[in-house]
């Protein structure tokens, strides 16, 4: 067996245990909080105990907890991921009609976040204008701190209602029924404000943390040496300098394509965009307890990936790690 | 008779003023939620209800203005002793598949409403002795005592007639349960829309059903778009989106006023916010009735309705005004007299003490602007006449937790739909009723609310809540503060909306609605 499958079968075996971990944990903390699904179904305005009784008994809630807990686990393995009390259907199907929305906003706006935020640093340490960098740094702080919620709603008002650009909200314009490559231009003409935004909120992590990157290298003893046998500044920095800097920048893009799969909840409720944030975030609500289950295992399993893949990556990048 | 002629008349009053109605076109709807499932019968469903009247009729329904109105019973008889109601069917109905309706699908959707303890009427059926179909469009329900306001809670929720032939059918020789049945996802129902699809999250589209028993609806198609924010909604509805805002925040009323081309209509509803008084759930100072009256007398409701609740109208008695039969306005509110509030006060035994307070209570109020307004504005009035409030805010889920299930509570700040009939006072501040959170238990409410819950005479009935809401004057269980005012937000070319066909078509039906453009 070489040293890379012998790698990859510990790394899938840790990833396991952990993912075991998690589900553990969220399955206690989940049921810690207050309120429970089929009580926050029947509301206050009409809360019939006979209602929330013949329900509890319906979902089995009325099972001591670590009856539950195992039920729920022996499921898992099973490959069930639950079911949902207040939709009445499998979470798998649930969490399967939003996979492909989520992931066309997640994915596209991190990619671009990642691409432009890199790219700015490089460019903005390459060009040494103090006046440009000042500029980016105070634009990625901006909006490093800003809330994306706000700055959603921002972009609406601005290219939606002011300028009249790209519409609010939703996936499709719902007036008309498209077939075909025009329904494909409208869906991505209603993608382009939610994806800018969630580019606009992720870009500055990868411009600040790239940026300081190269910074720290500029100063490494090796851009020394290097300088000193006379290798041209331009070759340098774009060899030696920038190779070395963007390993963080791929570290942490890795981190959140794992966190995809989980959407962006605040985002897509605002841009009424139907992605897995807003249905993870009703489901805590609601208490719906398995749905939300079987969307942190997903989640689980999904940054478990991202991590082992990034760590591959990054080996292949940089010769001084070796997967052991 | 008289009832179908009423009808026909108002038909007739509203085309008269309302104009011809023009054909065709699309009503896009900004809809606050997904529905949990098109099964309308299966489970409490807020958004989903607002959807369910256009694709499912009931045997009756309820107008905007809570109204009994004819649905699939063209018309019905009580006996005398209020213990047999006949439902005279509509002949020639056709379900969207093309399949005729008959007696047969309601007396197996009210079948299952009663097997089903989780369904939302399931309660209203309790009394129901016996169900029967003596032919193909006449439906017998027995009752095993006389239960008044029965014919207004067939009309109200979780009763919309199913298709007995697409639900009662069996898989590998055992039934089927309607929880797991996939017309769920793809409704067939008997009302002015077909269902065509649902994008999870995004939009529910329906498109016009020709055959619809009260006529050809005029819009093509209806699109709910799923809109969460409210901010969104209230841009898409100004960017021209959607025609009709079913999304809004009070506090975007304003604004829209003064949009031209935008109709913000107001409307009382029979739903009203109160404070409720920890009364018998655990230790509290508002034990002692006459605490509960100082407090009453110190809280200043006009102050709290300017500036935490703004539109609706000032509570001034004990049961929604927006039911005007069971209204009885000579049961008054306390008035505001803070001296008054000081000396009730010392007379029950809480002096000021050196800090100035006299004693401390908890104010447990939900997430959401307008509760933290009111009860930020009621722990300052307390505070003046010497009584410390602490806030303590939680999510819904909590708060169901903290209040209504343990009574952890002084006082509350809550909201809720007091219709559609008085009976559902039971609920409120009948003895051990689901939303009692004050513990009020009254021998005597107790009993008029039975009695008048048995009786048909409305002019008794009347009576008998009169009483009861003079009895909760005396007693002071809550402290109601307004009324709450329903909005309807749309573009002036959209015409003949629910809100608008009081007596034609259910508060959800948009059968009569279309595009004047």
């Amino acid at each position: 067996m070489s040293t890379f499958t012998r790698y990859i079968i510990r790394r899938l075996i840790s990833a396991g245990v952990m993912i075991y971990i998690v589900m553990t944990v969220n399955f206690f903390i989940i049921h810690a909080a207050p309120g429970d699904p089929v009580t926050i179904m029947a509301g206050i305005e009409q809360p019939s105990k006979e209602i929330i009784e013949a329900l509890k008994k319906k979902y089995g809630l009325d099972k001591p907890l670590i009856y539950q807990y195992l039920k729920y686990m022996s499921n898992i393995i099973r490959g069930d991921l639950g079911y949902s009390y207040v939709y009445d259907q499998p979470s798998w199907t649930l969490i399967s009609e939003r996979v492909l929305p989520t992931l066309v906003l997640t994915l596209s706006g991190s990619i671009l976040a990642f691409v432009i935020g890199v790219y700015l640093a490089i460019f903005v340490s390459h060009l040494k204008l103090k006046f440009g960098e000042t500029i980016a740094s105070v634009i990625s702080y901006i909006l490093y701190a800003t809330p994306s919620f706000w700055l959603a709603l921002i972009m609406i008002l601005v290219f939606s209602s002011k300028l009249k650009w790209f519409p609010t909200s939703g996936m499709f314009d719902l007036r008309h029924t498209y077939e075909g490559f025009r329904k494909l231009l409208d869906f991505m003409h209603h993608m382009v404000l939610p994806i800018t935004t969630l580019m606009l909120i992720q870009m500055p992590v990868f411009y600040r943390v790239t940026r300081a990157s190269i910074v720290q290298n500029q100063n490494e003893e090796y851009v020394v040496t290097l300088t000193a046998i006379g290798v041209p500044k331009e070759k340098l920095f774009k060899k030696y300098i920038v190779k070395n800097a963007i390993l963080p920048s791929i570290t942490i893009f890795g981190i959140i394509l794992g966190f995809s799969i989980t959407g962006a909840a605040l985002i897509e409720i605002v841009f009424a965009w139907p992605g897995m944030g807003r249905l993870m975030l009703d489901a805590i609500f609601r208490r719906d307890y398995q749905l939300l289950l079987g969307i942190y295992f997903l989640m689980a399993l999904f940054i478990s990936i991202a991590m082992i893949i990034t760590d591959i990556v990054i080996a292949l990048l940089d010769p001084r790690i070796r997967l052991t | 008779m008289k009832k179908l002629l009423v009808f026909i008349l108002l038909l007739v009053f509203a085309f008269a003023f309302a104009g011809e109605p023009k054909k065709g076109g699309t009503l896009v709807i900004a809809h606050w939620g997904d529905p949990i499932s098109f099964n309308p019968d299966a489970k409490i469903d807020d958004a989903g209800n607002g959807i369910y009247g256009c694709i499912f009729s009931k045997l009756v329904a309820l107008d905007t203005d809570y109204n009994v109105i004819p649905d699939l019973a063209e018309s019905w008889e009580v006996s005398e002793d209020g213990l047999t109601y006949t439902f005279h069917l509509r002949k020639g109905v056709k379900w969207h598949d093309g399949h005729p309706f008959t007696s047969a699908d309601v007396v197996w959707t009210f079948k299952q409403i009663m097997s089903h303890k989780e369904a939302p009427a399931n309660r209203h059926f309790r009394d129901v002795a016996s169900i029967e179909a003596p032919d193909d469009y006449t439906v017998v329900i027995k009752m095993k005592k006389p239960y008044a306001p029965f014919l207004g809670f067939l009309a109200w929720y979780g009763t919309y007639i199913m298709p007995k032939h697409l639900y009662d059918i069996t898989e590998n020789g055992s039934p089927v349960d309607w929880f797991n049945n996939p017309h769920n996802q793809n409704p067939v129902g008997t009302g002015p829309f077909k269902f065509v699809e649902w994008v999870k999250g995004d939009h529910v589209t329906l498109e016009k059903n020709p055959d619809y028993f009260l006529g050809e609806p005029y819009l093509d198609r209806i699109v709910f778009k799923i809109i969460p924010d409210e901010n969104t909604a209230l841009q898409a509805f100004l960017n021209g989106e959607v025609d009709y805002d079913n999304n809004v925040s009070r506090a975007q009323i304003d604004t829209l006023k003064r949009v031209p081309g935008v109709v913000a209509y107001l409307k009382p509803g029979p739903s009203r916010y109160y404070m409720g008084f920890n009364v018998n759930r655990r230790e509290s100072p508002f034990h002692n009735k006459k605490v509960r009256f100082a407090v009453a007398h110190a809280l200043n409701k006009e102050e709290i309705f300017k500036k935490a609740i703004k539109y609706g109208q000032v509570a001034e008695g004990f049961y929604t005004p927006a039911i005007p039969w069971a209204y009885n306005p000579n049961a008054k509110i306390p008035e505001y007299n803070p001296e008054l509030a000081e000396k009730l006060l010392d007379e029950a035994g809480y002096p000021r003490k050196e800090d100035g307070y006299r004693f401390e209570v908890t104010l447990v109020y939900f997430q959401g602007q307008e509760w933290r307004d009111m009860s930020t504005i009621i722990k300052e009035q307390l505070d003046k006449v010497g009584i410390k409030v602490k806030l303590e805010e939680y999510e819904i889920a909590a708060y169901i937790e903290k209040v209504l299930k343990a009574g952890d509570f002084d006082l509350t700040v809550l909201d809720g739909f007091q219709g559609p009939d008085p009976d559902n006072l039971k609920l409120r501040v009948g003895t051990g009723g689901d939303i009692n959170v004050m513990g009020y238990s009254s021998k005597e409410v107790d009993d008029l609310l039975e009695k008048a819950g048995s009786i048909s005479d409305k002019e008794k009935r009347r009576e008998l809540y009169f009483k009861i809401q003079e009895i909760l004057a005396e007693d002071l269980p809550i402290y109601p503060i307004a009324e709450v005012m329903y909005t309807y937000v749309h573009r002036d070319y959209v015409k003949g909306l629910p809100y608008q066909m009081a007596g034609v078509v259910a508060y959800n039906n948009y059968a009569k609605t279309w595009l004047d453009k």
